[in-house]
């Protein structure tokens, strides 16, 4: 029995080419499109599932408790991990790594080379994560302050293949002992590591390390098995108000609440932590992803449904002549069951070898390692057919179920079987279309939503001019000590029009701390962007005064004494208006009260206009700008854009005058800003992309049932021409029924797509409104792509010779 | 074999209401060749659909061998279909994805005959038919004389106790329907029951026993040939 049902699924297949094409072509696409989805997704899911014990294994942060919109933040005070290892009976280990985020200069013999992602770290850092060594062991690696590990590639590329553990190697100058070789292959793990020093050899002050305030460290705790997580973080929390609270100064208070994360959600789950570092996914994008290649799964599987329902008029014969000998109804589902399943089968095979032709592209794209073997993973076999049952089942239960209840009499007798035999298969088939248009249209919204505000992020007026600004930092003791006379001489290049040296360029870095307003006898404190500057940072970047003036060299009192702040410190501060700002005065404590010596105390000389030195998902804060040379650190020299070759090679030249034993590392400032929307560009690609295979996949349907709608129809078409009727009467009344399930659609998927895009933008401090032109295009492109599909059948069936179709009947 | 009592049927669409079928009493007896004649809407291929357990009455019984059958399941159905009856179309009805080996095959498959029975049987009657050298052809390939012996044969493969014939010749010429007719002649002489729809008086010859149908009653029954049990 079963030979005769593939022999018959097989025949049917040949027989009915476009058909078997039309049904293939879909769900192999559709399949596809799953399939590098669904590996995208896998992989993502994966990251720090490798570690032995990882399920123990949390990260501490905190949330802010004196803002509207509390923040996470991932670096918190170094007492957390000293508390927990003490206090908590329950936590087993802590440790802590430094947020450090400077590349350092590695030598060995004549090699130098600027490696980043180094990590500072506890000793204990491979007993949390115990990271497969290639050479030398975790035990003891990070015991003595003068060691370092290696990432095996960074190893390679200063010791060829040889063993370097027991080697020295100079950072920053500093000789270092190595102590061990970590292997390759760390790409599912949350931190970037290119070598490990311990945190002792930082040589932080035991004051400051017993600290509560000072959020500067990455916090890991793992617990003992079975300990209830949710517990321990109450307990933590209740730590802090207790005990911590009362400790701390009454005008600085603990502004944050802990948490504990777990280590397998790191990755995933921190893409809006402040002060995060490592390679982050995003879950917003995995889940939205995952639901587009549910969407075109089911976009395919309703293809499917449609055009098996659309061609039963076709196969009724059959069903009532093998009931007729006696078929039961049970036999005849499996038998239609098996032929969907056959045709899955072939559309998986397909879009097996279609995945994996795609699947270098998609991880040049990602940026990932991925692969998927069917021989050597049974895993995605198994997955696979799972997949060609579930998808054949799915999609053939409803038409098996229609053609398997046909009577037999009915389908016989009549020598024309019409659709009005099969009613609620009628209404099936339009409410799939529509679903399969609504999900369309959704996706044509939200990408062209997301398209916008991606471009908006790159494109927004940002306050500052990012053009043409090579940027790097200053490297060796003789560049930072006579960073004024590098400076002249930077600015006398070709094509160099102005040069600033700071700390806190846009898309760099920025420090904050608090600073002191006072107001009517009392001292308020305020969180604000330090943006530590010279007299020609306003001109580097073309800020905009909006009052006041900038600072002065003449005057020698602005280095000690004034203060320029932007539109959102005057507001916050409650300054009033700009001009009321200027002569206010603001009191930075930049070593704490204890300090007077570190005390600056000065005036608001100048109002600049809000610019974003941050991404466009971040407000613009309160900043102040003043002269703080201690901090000069990067360097932002502005170019014409005459000659850039010419002054890149300028700058090259001077740095090799003051820092020849460094080699100069630089970006541009507009790179920089680029950089940070790279997740965003990624997903606006890649929606459009699927946004392109879904539109695509449900036109083979539409085409597909237009074949049927005008073979079924093709005596009405006959008779209607035959009493006169014009070629474009008949594509209107052919494309009528389509182009309205479209308009149902679009009723359906626009508030869908609002609400979602809504909350998507949400993320944004700074967003676009979504456009009304958005809807009706996205509306009119679906109504358009349907007609046009419609329209190539209507108008073939417009253009017979009428008397052909009445014949035939 | 088919005792039919007070059979009735009504068709209803929206406004009309048609009686296809009007308290038709009827019995056929084991081995009888019984005709049904009648103009086109008299309800001769009601009854017949209905005794062939494609349709069902809305009133009065029908006994197949001496068991009601009138409100069978549809398994029940099925499975008395292809245990017992066999039937030929006007349009032959051959499934046209299959061969015709394949199509004469089927019942068998559906009585799950094995494969090697299978092969013998349906050699047997294609031989029979005269047939056998086109067994790997498609129907469509075939001459509409040709397809009815497949068709023919098809319903014979499973040695039912009753053929059902709907207008058997209606699609042929006069010597393909005369081939036809001998057939079942043959089938019947050979013990099979055969119930035919016909407009042919010619064809209603063949039978033992002519049923005229008018207006969903039978009106007169004519006896052709003496039948004995």
């Amino acid at each position: 029995m079963f030979t005769n049902y593939l022999k018959v699924a097989y025949r049917n297949l040949i027989r009915h080419k476009g058909f078997s094409f039309l049904n293939i072509a879909g769900l192999a696409l559709g399949l596809t499109a799953c399939l590098l989805i669904g590996l995208f997704v896998f992989d993502e899911l994966q990251y720090d599932k490798f570690l032995p014990n990882g399920d123990r294994v949390y990260r501490v942060y905190t949330q802010g408790t004196t803002s509207e919109s509390p923040e996470s933040m991932a670096s918190v005070p170094p007492m957390f991990a000293t508390t927990m290892k003490q206090e908590f009976p329950e936590v087993e280990q802590s440790m802590r790594i430094l947020m450090y985020s400077a590349i350092s200069l590695l030598e060995v013999g004549d090699k130098k080379l600027y490696i980043e992602n180094g990590l500072i770290a506890d000793s204990t850092f491979f007993d949390i994560f115990p990271l497969p060594f290639k050479y030398g062991s975790a035990a003891q690696a990070l015991d003595a302050p003068a060691s370092v590990v290696l990432a095996e590639d960074v190893a390679k590329r200063f010791f060829g293949d040889e063993n370097p553990v027991g080697k020295e190697l100079k950072m920053n100058k500093q000789t270092l002992l190595v102590k061990g070789v970590i292997q390759n292959n760390q790409s599912k793990f949350h931190l970037k590591v290119n070598y490990v020093i311990p945190l002792s050899a930082a040589e932080i002050p035991a004051e400051r390390m017993s600290s509560w305030g000072w959020q500067q460290f990455y916090t890991y705790v793992r617990v003992k098995p079975d300990t209830d997580i949710k517990q321990t973080q109450a307990k933590l929390q209740d730590y802090i108000t207790q005990k911590v609270q009362p400790l701390m100064p009454k005008d600085d208070p603990i502004g944050f609440v802990p948490y504990l994360q777990p280590l397998q959600d790191i990755y995933l789950h921190s893409a809006n932590f402040k002060f995060d570092t490592g390679p982050r996914g995003n879950i917003t994008y995995v889940k939205a992803l995952s639901i587009i290649a549910v969407f075109i799964l089911l976009i395919a599987c309703f293809n499917f449904v449609n055009l098996a329902t659309a061609k039963s008029v076709q196969r009724a014969k059959e069903v009532g002549i093998r009931k007729t000998i006696g078929a039961s109804q049970q036999q005849l589902m499996l038998q239609f069951l098996i032929e969907t399943v056959l045709l899955t089968f072939i559309s998986v095979v397909i879009s097996v070898v279609l995945a994996s032709l795609l699947l270098p592209a998609l991880n040049d794209f990602t940026g990932k390692d991925m692969s998927f073997n069917l021989l050597t993973n049974p895993v995605v076999f198994l997955l696979l057919v799972v997949l060609t049952l579930v998808v054949g089942l799915i999609a053939g239960f409803y038409p098996a179920l229609v053609l398997s209840g046909f009577k037999p009499v009915k389908v016989l007798k009549s020598t024309v079987v019409s659709e009005g035999m099969f009613g609620r298969v009628q209404w099936l088939r339009h409410g799939l279309i529509v679903i399969q248009f609504s999900l369309t249209i959704f996706l044509l919204i939200s990408a062209t939503v997301v398209f916008l505000q991606v471009n908006y992020l790159h494109t927004k007026d940002l306050g500052f001019n990012r053009e043409q600004i090579m940027f790097f930092p200053m490297r060796g003791d003789n560049m930072n000590r006579s960073y004024e006379t590098f400076k002249n001489e930077l600015a006398q290049g070709p094509g160099i029009s102005s040069v600033s040296i700071g700390y806190g360029f846009p898309g760099d870095a920025v420090a904050g701390d608090q600073i002191i307003v006072p107001k009517d006898g009392e001292q308020k404190l305020h969180s604000t962007t330090h943006l530590m500057v010279d007299y020609d940072y306003i001109k580097t970047l073309g800020l905009e005064l909006v009052n006041g003036r900038n600072f002065s060299k003449e005057l020698t009192t602005d280095k000690s004494q004034a203060y320029i702040i932007n539109e959102t410190a005057v507001k916050e501060f409650g300054l009033g208006t700009p001009q009321q700002a200027i002569g206010k005065t603001l009191i930075w404590q930049r070593l704490g009260p204890s300090q007077p010596d570190s005390v600056k105390k000065g005036q608001v000389i100048g109002v600049v206009k809000d610019f974003h030195y941050k991404s466009l998902y971040d407000k613009v804060e309160p900043a102040v700008l003043h002269i703080h040379p201690d901090d000069y650190w990067k360097v932002a020299v502005k170019m014409k854009g005459e000659n850039i070759s010419q002054s890149v090679a300028h700058v090259k030249d001077v740095w090799g005058k003051f820092s020849p034993d460094y080699p100069i590392e630089y970006k541009f400032l507009d790179e920089n800003f680029d950089q940070m929307y790279k997740a965003e560009d990624k997903l606006k690609s890649l929606l459009w992309i699927f946004t392109g295979v879904a539109i695509f996949v449900g036109c083979l349907g539409l085409f597909g049932l237009a074949t049927y709608a005008a073979e079924r129809r093709k005596k009405e078409i006959g008779i209607r021409k035959v009493l006169g009727a014009d070629v474009s009467t008949i594509v209107g009344l052919l494309s009528k029924e389509f182009v309205k399930l479209v308009v149902v659609a679009a009723v359906i998927a626009f508030p869908i797509a609002w609400l979602v895009m809504r909350k998507w933008l949400e993320d944004f401090a700074y967003r676009i409104d979504i456009p009304l032109w958005v809807f009706v295009a996205a509306g009119v492109a679906a109504a358009l792509v349907a007609f046009l599909t419609i329209s190539y059948q209507a108008i073939k069936a417009a253009t017979t010779n009428p008397i052909k179709n009445l014949r035939t009947e | 074999m088919i005792q039919i009592e007070n059979l009735e049927k009504v068709y209803r669409t929206e406004e009309v209401e048609t009686k296809a079928l009007n308290k038709v009493s009827l019995v056929v007896n084991d081995g009888e060749f019984v005709a049904i004649m009648g103009p086109s809407g008299c309800g001769k291929s009601t009854l017949l659909n209905i005794i062939g357990l494609l349709d069902e009455p809305d009133g009065g019984s029908i006994k197949f061998a001496g068991t009601e059958i009138a409100h069978y399941n549809e398994r029940k159905r099925a499975d008395l279909r292809k245990r017992n009856l066999g039937f030929v179309f006007q349009s032959f009805n051959l499934i046209e994805e299959l061969t015709v080996l394949e199509n004469v095959e089927l019942p068998l498959i559906y009585l799950g005959v094995g494969a090697a029975e299978r092969k013998q049987k349906v050699e047997k009657v294609l031989e029979k038919m005269q047939i056998m050298h086109r067994r790997n052809h498609f129907p469509q390939q075939l001459s509409g004389g040709q397809q009815q012996r497949v068709a023919v044969a098809r319903a014979v493969i499973n040695a039912p106790r009753l053929i059902l014939a709907d207008e058997p010749t209606g699609n042929l010429d006069s010597s393909n329907g005369n081939e036809v007719m001998e057939l079942l002649t043959e089938l019947n002489e050979a013990g099979t029951t055969i119930i035919m729809v016909t407009h042919s008086e010619h064809d209603a010859r063949y039978a033992h026993r002519v049923i005229r149908l008018l207006d969903g009653e039978v009106v007169m029954e004519n006896v052709h040939k003496q039948f004995t049990v």
